[in-house]
């Protein structure tokens, strides 16, 4: 099942730093958030191949929002 | 083979015929090889009880019999259970329950809802004197599920579900399509609910981490030679400045966790963390300090920042309760920004999650040393360990940051209008001066020092033997109370 990867507080995406395509492993980061004075990344919990970003460097996300999907790699 | 739950639905539990799953060969593969010795159990209780060695020491176990009528608890069953913590009482040593059952068997009737509540009675009456671990490694259901849920420690393996109703009840009520994978999962109680502390990759791993816990929880209250703690540890110099450990940019999310494996001694499994999936923007767990059993806390600034919400609020009381039953000390890593500001967290209710923390602190009596490492903001500084609430020592990092809140949010509320009326060009030098001189009058670590709020300011690479230190200041004290399952 593909990883839905979402926001877990409300925060501004400072960077996008991965594509789609790109293969990520479990733990990587796919976008850094600002909020709190931190800076947080969000990470993908499983790892596979970004299959989409849902958000822009600007964005504002609330809690839950949908950030990426991330599609296991097969087998 | 079908098992009745209490909830009156059919909850299958098959049984291969090769009995992987006899409850000999389980509490014989908990124990030491060979010292497992069982007691005298009625036959039809389809419960098998006993005691052996754990790592050497006498641990109490029980085991639900899966192969007879789905573990299904009947009166009898209930009360060899019941015989085996009141014996583990009796020793003052842990019990372990093995749990793979329907719930209550349907064939007596409330008579044997009756013996499981007298079950959990005794839990309860044990809860705080002794530890209990439970390892669910099949189907746990209805009763059987809160038996579990009311001890220290839930260890789930791979085949192991804890649900109160079954998916045919979930589907008939609610229309809600779910598998018991699903509903009472891995995932569903390491990730989603937090009933589950730890999660095995298999059910030899269960009972291997069963024992290391076991282990751990027991060996509270043993004080280290102090002569060792003086000496020179040789280890230490091999390691690298646990004060390398943090990212470069003080804005910086980092995952805690190295750090803490970095404070704890070495080992081939050096922590047991807790709840590892759920909350985890704290990180709890056991380990060894000079080979002293501690419990370990820490925000994880790579999860939300670090910031304490509700449910780690949660989190954290409950296992800071527990370590105080046992008397384990605790070592309090603290990075953390604040509280998580947001409607959702204050309709959840992060005030009264929030106040069990203070409590569970405040009431802690073993020896507790904080660590702040970067800055500790807040409602959240004071939540964590602070001197108010009675930490043993709270040591920092020459880095570290104590105030209200950062001092660049703080000066941007207390000079607000001087900050609005200077020109674009004049404004960030008027702010860097007036974060300076904030810094040195309320948010800095001399003043925290000047204070008493800080004890010391060291070198992170004394770390390991600073908290050893402070905490073999102390006396070894155990706290007088359940560990209510908050």
């Amino acid at each position: 099942m593909a990883e839905e990867v979402r926001a877990e507080m409300v925060a501004n995406v400072w960077k996008v730093v991965v594509g789609v395509g790109d293969s990520v492993s479990a733990g990587d980061a796919l976008v850094i958030l600002d909020s709190m004075k931190m800076e947080i990344p969000v990470i993908s919990e499983d790892g596979g191949t970004v299959a989409r970003i849902a958000v822009q460097e600007g964005d504002v996300v609330q809690d839950g929002d949908l950030i990426a999907v991330v599609e296991p790699v097969a087998g | 083979m079908a098992e009745v739950a209490a909830s009156g639905e059919r909850v299958r539990v098959t049984v291969p015929e090769q009995d992987v799953r006899s409850p000999y060969r389980r509490l014989s593969h908990l124990f030491d090889p060979g010292s497992f010795s069982p007691y005298q159990v009625s036959p039809g209780s389809r419960v098998v009880t006993g005691h052996g060695l754990i790592d050497g020491e006498v641990t109490v176990a029980f085991c639900t019999d899966a192969t007879r009528m789905g573990g299904a608890l009947g009166a009898e069953g209930a009360a060899e259970i019941v015989g085996a913590i009141d014996e583990a009482l009796r020793l003052g040593r842990p019990v372990v329950g093995l749990w793979h059952s329907g719930g209550a068997s349907l064939g007596e009737g409330v008579q044997s809802l009756d013996g499981i509540g007298r079950i959990f009675a005794a839990m309860i009456h044990a809860s705080g004197r002794i530890p209990q671990i439970s390892v669910v490694l099949g189907p746990a259901a209805g009763g059987a599920a809160y038996g579990p849920a009311l001890t220290d420690v839930v260890i789930l393996a791979p085949s192991g579900r804890v649900f109160v109703t079954g998916p045919d009840v979930v589907r008939s009520v609610t229309g809600e399509q779910i598998d018991m994978a699903g509903l009472g999962g891995a995932d569903a109680h390491g990730r989603r609910s937090g009933v589950v502390h730890v999660v095995a990759d298999s059910e030899g791993d269960a009972l291997a981490r069963a024992r290391r816990i076991t282990t751990l929880l027991a060996g509270g209250g043993a004080r280290p030679d102090a002569g060792r703690l003086a000496a020179h540890d040789p280890d230490e110099d091999r390691r690298p400045d646990p004060g390398s450990l943090l990212p470069d940019r003080p804005r910086r999310a980092y995952d805690v966790r190295p750090l803490v494996l970095r404070l704890l001694d070495e080992g081939r499994h050096p922590f047991e963390e807790f709840q590892a999936r759920w909350a985890p923007n704290a990180v709890v767990g056991l380990g060894r300090l000079y080979g002293r059993p501690v419990g370990v806390i820490a925000n994880n600034p790579i999860r939300k920042g670090g910031c304490l919400d509700s449910l780690s609020a949660e989190k954290i009381s409950r296992f800071v309760r527990m370590c105080d039953s046992f008397g384990l000390p605790l070592v309090v890593v603290v990075d953390v920004p604040g509280y998580l500001p947001g409607v959702q967290q204050e309709w959840e209710g992060v005030v009264r999650r929030g106040a069990k923390l203070l409590y569970a602190f405040a009431e802690a009596t073993v020896p507790r040393v904080t660590l702040v490492t970067r800055k500790s903001f807040g409602g959240a500084y004071i939540a964590m360990n602070s001197r108010s609430l009675g930490a043993t020592a709270v040591l920092a990092w020459p880095e570290a940051q104590v105030a209200v809140m950062g001092a660049e949010a703080a000066v941007g509320i207390l000079h607000r209008r001087p900050l609005a009326a200077a020109s674009d060009d004049e404004r960030p030098a008027l702010l860097n001066r007036l974060v300076e001189e904030h810094t040195r009058t309320a948010g800095g670590i001399d003043r925290g020092l000047a204070l008493g709020v800080i004890d010391a300011v060291i070198d992170p690479a004394d770390s390991r033997r600073r908290i050893a230190e402070a905490l073999a200041t102390a006396p070894a004290r155990r706290g007088s109370h359940g560990n209510i399952p908050l």
